[in-house]
């Protein structure tokens, strides 16, 4: 335990020793993948330790104003050791996985440096016992995120998705700052525990509680790129994949959902709070899985994707699912890593993005193509694989907590995500359209096939039938959270398996037999029978994929008008703002004047008046 | 007054003024005897060492208790070591920056009108009277004008000098109008015999006068701290003078200015009344007169926050996004202020100390890379493939002005929200402000970052870097990062050798 320092260091060493020894410029990222294993394998340990010894705290102070103690810290609890291992590991991952991926790229050794120093960020940020280092930290992962979303600075996208991104962030950010300053000013720290203490001692008031849970969800809400703040997160898309698959699907968007686990007494005393999180996370799934459905940018499909899943979580903590957030968050770091990185290796492979202008390639990348699938299944909630048995979790969580209305959006979303998936799987690996492409290298496959097989078993560390061993462990986490246990009702996986089951039948049958659907309408008037296939298949086409097209352009709309329409008037009104003030800095010395004696005028005046002497 | 009085006097607490007024005096005779086609630099490095000398003499005086001299109109309190402290320092790095290298010369005025300038700026720190207040302004003010236009044969330079000496002037008028009027309401000029007197009848049957006297003041001092709407001349000045003299604008001045706007602002009007009356069980009171003009306050903050921060994202030209980014800090610096809060000082110097650092950083690579080109937005594309450490260094600027963590740019906005929210009531709107402020910052600051990184270059050769610039750089950026990675060094240097509050104590 007394070793958990070097987690964070590791990554920040690999970062430190490659930005200053550029010569060693091949091995930047063999430095790069070794600390981070390194510090993979201390977080195994620290897991393990945990197991053996409990909760873990050390402390140092900073520095003080006036009477305040501002402290460091480094703090082990069983979400955080859990965090720990998820980052550190994806994050390996990903390192070896770009030393294949990044091969050619001239920047490689700034591309390793940049990973490193997101590594040591995100570590930071989950070690965090206290709500000022988390926000430091908070924010560096989000300078990360910049230099990296940017790192193909010749498109001109990558550099407005880089600057998108940040700034977009960082307005949730101020909500989490403000957040953080109204709870030092009631309870007179920045600890966690001392701050929850206060909370469930009732030493704050609960209209201001909420508020305060409130503001911490909108930093939430910029950070994992939900309903409204999430436009960012597809435009991020830019970046290098591994990042899209370590950044924007692994960690740092999941830290939104961390950062409300963390806080989660906070959330548990307010019941407004808890709505306003689960209700903004159902609307997000549901909304983000029509809008992927009609995407065409394979990339794009899974960022949506990953806003639907995160809303998913956040749904599963609004409805009192502390176990069954942050299961998901461990599942969906695994096979969403699995995706994008196996989406990764096929764009490696055409150069091209758009599914529409791909097919065929599961005869050319066999194994990424079974990669992909048993990701796409694991996500879809296919029986017994990871996702199945997180997604189960929410569910029941959802309805033992009685938000049947969002259960049923969660049920729905269950369906579209299987559709979805199976829309890009069949679309880009299926059909008999012939491309160009080789197999990635070995390299590359390594870690996805690590992945892989945590997307398959990922979810026994849940499930009702062979012990809820995360959900027990979970709880001895040192602030008291009232944890429930859903009583599943039996029909709940059988619902959610047909649902997603159904969802892939229906993505095969519009989408899977592409070719087989040419061939039917040559034996149209010989067959009945296949006439009669294929008009089933035309009504599913109308009931399910068209009326749902319908629903997911409109929200496309809404999404690029409404949404991205409203940041540009905010936009165009600081524009203008400041026109106006270019303009009256004309260079004349009299209109200089003119304004200091203007602004002079109504001082005057307004404490004449004010002032009742006039 | 008799030789013996003046004999008595503690002057050895004048050691720092002293030191640099024998430089400037010394150096501008060795320029005049100097044969006229010698190299300059020599005369450099004799001011920075006068410098050094008064820093020392100044170090020495920090554990003394309050000195009063020269019939109470001098006054070495902790207030006014901790802010000649900084000038020092500022005026230092400036003059580094200043250093020619092979390509360049340097003229002898420079030198030494900048240290008459320091001179009047530790002047300002160090009075009690709103006379010699008024003389350390002026001698500060004049060698700024001259200092602004002294490249003669340059157009933009002669247009800047002009601009500043009139804005200069109405500032100054201004300023003296207010002083007037607290003369005219006590019959004092010594700001602690004003402070005394300001509870009389006479001040609470005029009330209103002191009020407006008080905002006078504000008026005119606002406009050496470039608060908007007195801001417009900042812009044009900053962009016609020579990089190191924008430099000592932006940070030594402006350092100066917030030092003579705390003292005149808060200690003769500390216990004056204001307008507001509380009627009590045993008559009327009036509120604090502070009280009353803190909407003002409030107001001049938040506009100066919203126009430096707005306009400054339309600037291209490098040293008038500079300009409007330094109103803007301005604007922050101003937040403690009209907070009222108990923080002020502290808040303030540090704040100052981080701006110094950063900001003559970023002035200093502006100033590295005007020797090609007019430094615009655009200049800096691709600056990290020509001057890897150059970008570094920037880099740490640019994010410590953007309030980003382990920075100082980040403690001391942490320090200015403290003061801000711990008061009562909390200060939300200020808060606001400057958070929207900062986030609109990032517009223009990580605009510049992606030039740096993400835009291909012009040019391909190296950028050349004087001696004198990079032990500037190199300073300054490892300073940014050392208090925001520990700014308990700075912290407990303060808490250790600076009572603030006695500027309260006559």
């Amino acid at each position: 335990m007394d070793y958990v320092f070097l987690i964070p260091i590791l990554p920040l060493l690999s970062f430190l020793i490659i930005l200053f020894t550029k010569p060693i410029y091949k091995k930047a990222g063999l430095v790069g993948t070794t600390l981070t294993g390194a510090a993979f394998l201390c977080s195994l340990v620290v897991l393990f330790s945990h197991f053996a010894q409990g909760n873990y705290l050390v402390e140092a102070n900073w520095f003080s104003i006036d009477t305040v103690m501002i402290s460091v810290g480094l703090e082990v609890n069983p979400l955080n050791a859990l965090m720990l291992v998820i980052v550190t590991l994806v994050s390996f991952l990903v390192h070896m996985y770009s030393m294949g991926y990044m091969a050619n790229d001239e920047r490689y050794a700034t591309f390793f440096s940049y990973l490193g120093l997101f590594t040591f960020s995100m570590t930071g940020l989950v070690l965090s016992p206290n709500l000022l280092q988390l926000y430091m930290f908070w924010e560096l992962v989000g300078v990360c995120s910049f230099l990296l979303v940017g790192f193909y600075f010749y498109k001109p996208e990558a550099r407005a998705a880089a600057k998108k991104a940040f700034i977009m962030t960082r307005i949730g950010d101020v909500g989490l700052l403000v957040a953080i300053f109204l709870l030092f000013w009631q309870t007179g720290s920045f600890e966690l525990d001392v701050i929850f203490q206060a909370a469930q001692a009732g030493d704050i008031a609960p209209s201001l509680l909420t508020l305060i849970a409130i503001l911490i969800f909108v930093g939430a809400v910029g950070k994992s790129g939900q309903f409204p703040l999430h436009t960012w997160l597809p435009d991020a898309m830019e970046g290098p994949t591994p990042v899209s698959a370590l950044i924007h699907a692994a960690t740092m968007v999941a830290a939104g959902v961390y950062l409300v686990a963390v806080t989660y007494p906070l959330f548990s005393a307010s019941e407004v709070a808890m709505t306003t999180v689960a209700v903004t996370g159902g609307f997000t799934a549901i909304f983000a899985a029509t809008i992927a459905l009609a995407e065409t940018d394979m990339k794009r499909i899974l960022a949506y994707s990953t806003i639907s899943q995160l809303g998913y979580m956040m749904l599963a903590l609004g409805a009192a699912g502390y176990t069954a957030g942050v299961f998901h968050l461990t599942t969906h770091a695994f096979f969403k890593a699995l995706l994008f990185l196996a989406a990764g290796s096929v764009i490696h492979a055409v150069h091209e993005q758009n599914i529409f202008k791909m097919g065929g390639l599961s005869k050319k990348l066999p194994k990424t193509a079974a990669l992909f699938l048993i990701g796409s299944l694991s996500i879809s909630g296919f029986p017994l694989l990871a996702g199945f048995f997180s997604k189960d979790e929410i569910l029941a969580t959802t309805y033992g907590d009685g938000r049947y209305v969002l259960f049923v959006i969660g049920l729905l979303t269950a369906f579209l995500t299987a559709l979805y998936m199976f829309r890009l799987y069949f679309l880009v690996f299926l059909g008999n359209r012939s491309t160009e492409a080789r197999e990635a290298p070995s390299v590359m496959l390594i870690p996805m096939m690590v992945l892989g097989v945590l997307a398959v078993v990922g979810g026994y560390i849940q499930t009702n039938w062979f012990g809820t061993f995360l959900g027990d462990w979970l709880e001895t986490t040192p602030y008291t959270i009232a944890f429930v246990h859903p009583e599943a009702p039996f029909w709940i996986p059988l619902v959610a398996s047909l649902l997603a089951i159904g969802g892939i039948a229906v993505a095969w049958l519009v989408y899977g037999r592409k070719t087989s659907i040419e061939e039917s309408n040559e034996r149209n008037g010989l067959h009945t029978l296949l006439y009669r296939k294929y008009y089933v298949d035309e009504l599913y086409q109308g009931l399910f994929v068209r009326g749902s097209r319908v629903v997911a352009y409109f929200w496309m709309y809404v999404d690029r008008f409404i949404i991205e329409g409203g940041a540009a008037a905010v936009t165009y009104a600081v524009k203008r703002f400041g026109q106006a003030g270019v303009k009256l800095q004309s260079g004349q010395v009299q209109t200089y004047s003119t304004v200091a004696f203007s602004g002079l005028v109504v001082v005057l005046l307004l404490i004449a008046v004010l002032g009742g002497y006039f | 007054m008799d030789m013996e009085t003046l004999l008595q006097y503690e002057w050895n607490s004048m050691w720092p003024e002293f030191t640099i007024l024998l430089t400037a005096v010394a150096l501008s005779l060795i320029d005049l005897f100097m044969n006229k086609k010698k190299d300059r630099s020599l005369l450099i490095w004799l001011a920075l060492a006068g410098i050094a000398v008064a820093i020392v003499c100044l170090v020495l005086q920090f554990d003394d208790g309050v000195v009063s001299i020269l019939n109470e109109t001098y006054r070495l309190d902790s207030f006014a070591k901790a802010f000649k402290f900084l000038m020092l320092i500022g005026t230092g790095f400036v003059l580094l920056l200043g250093v020619p290298d092979e390509s360049t010369s340097v003229r002898g005025e420079y030198i030494y009108l900048i240290l008459t300038a320091l001179l009047g700026g530790m002047m300002m720190a160090s009075s009690a009277d709103l006379i010699t207040l008024f003389v350390g302004l002026e001698l500060l003010s004049l060698s700024s004008y001259v200092l602004v236009g002294i490249r003669k044969t340059n157009p933009l330079a002669n247009e800047a000098a002009f601009k500043y000496v009139v804005n200069g002037g109405i500032a100054t008028a201004i300023t003296l109008f207010g002083m007037s009027y607290l003369y005219g309401l006590t019959g004092e000029t010594n700001i602690y015999e004003i402070q005394g007197l300001m509870g009389s009848d006479v001040v609470t049957d005029n009330r209103f006068l002191a009020v407006f006297a008080f905002l006078m003041i504000v008026v005119g001092l606002a406009f050496k701290i470039t608060a908007a709407p007195f801001h417009m001349w900042a812009p044009d000045v900053y962009q016609g003078a020579e990089t190191p003299v924008t430099a000592f604008l932006s940070v030594v001045s402006k350092i100066a200015g917030f030092a003579i706007m705390l003292r005149l602002l808060m200690v003769p009007f500390v216990f004056a009344p204001g307008t507001g009356e509380i009627i009590t069980p045993d008559g009327i009171s009036y509120e604090t007169l502070l009280v009353s003009v803190r909407p003002y306050l409030v107001l001049l903050a938040i506009v100066t926050i919203l126009v430096g921060n707005v306009i400054a994202l339309r600037q291209l030209n490098a040293k008038r996004l500079f300009a409007y980014s330094s109103i803007a800090h301005a604007g922050y610096l101003l937040v403690p202020l009209a907070a009222l809060s108990e923080l002020v000082f502290e808040a303030v110097w540090f704040y100052l100390t981080a701006y110094l650092l950063m900001n003559i950083g970023a002035f200093a690579v502006i100033h590295v890379m005007s020797a090609e080109e007019e430094v615009t937005v655009a200049s800096f594309a691709g600056l990290f493939k020509r001057a890897p450490y150059l970008t570094i260094a920037m880099s740490i600027y640019l994010l410590s002005l953007a309030g980003i963590p382990l920075t100082a740019g980040f403690i001391g906005k942490f320090e200015i929200f403290m003061s801000a929210l711990g008061t009562e009531p909390k200060r939300y709107l200020l808060v606001t402000a400057m958070l929207a402020g900062t986030v609109l910052s990032y517009v223009y600051y990580f605009g510049l970052f992606v030039q740096m990184y993400f835009r291909p270059s012009k040019r391909q050769t190296p950028v050349t870097i004087s001696n004198g610039v990079t032990a500037v750089l190199a300073i300054t950026a490892a300073g940014t990062v050392l208090l925001g990675v520990f700014p308990s060094i700075a912290l407990t240097f303060i808490h250790d050798h600076f009572q603030f509050l006695e500027i309260f104590n006559p």
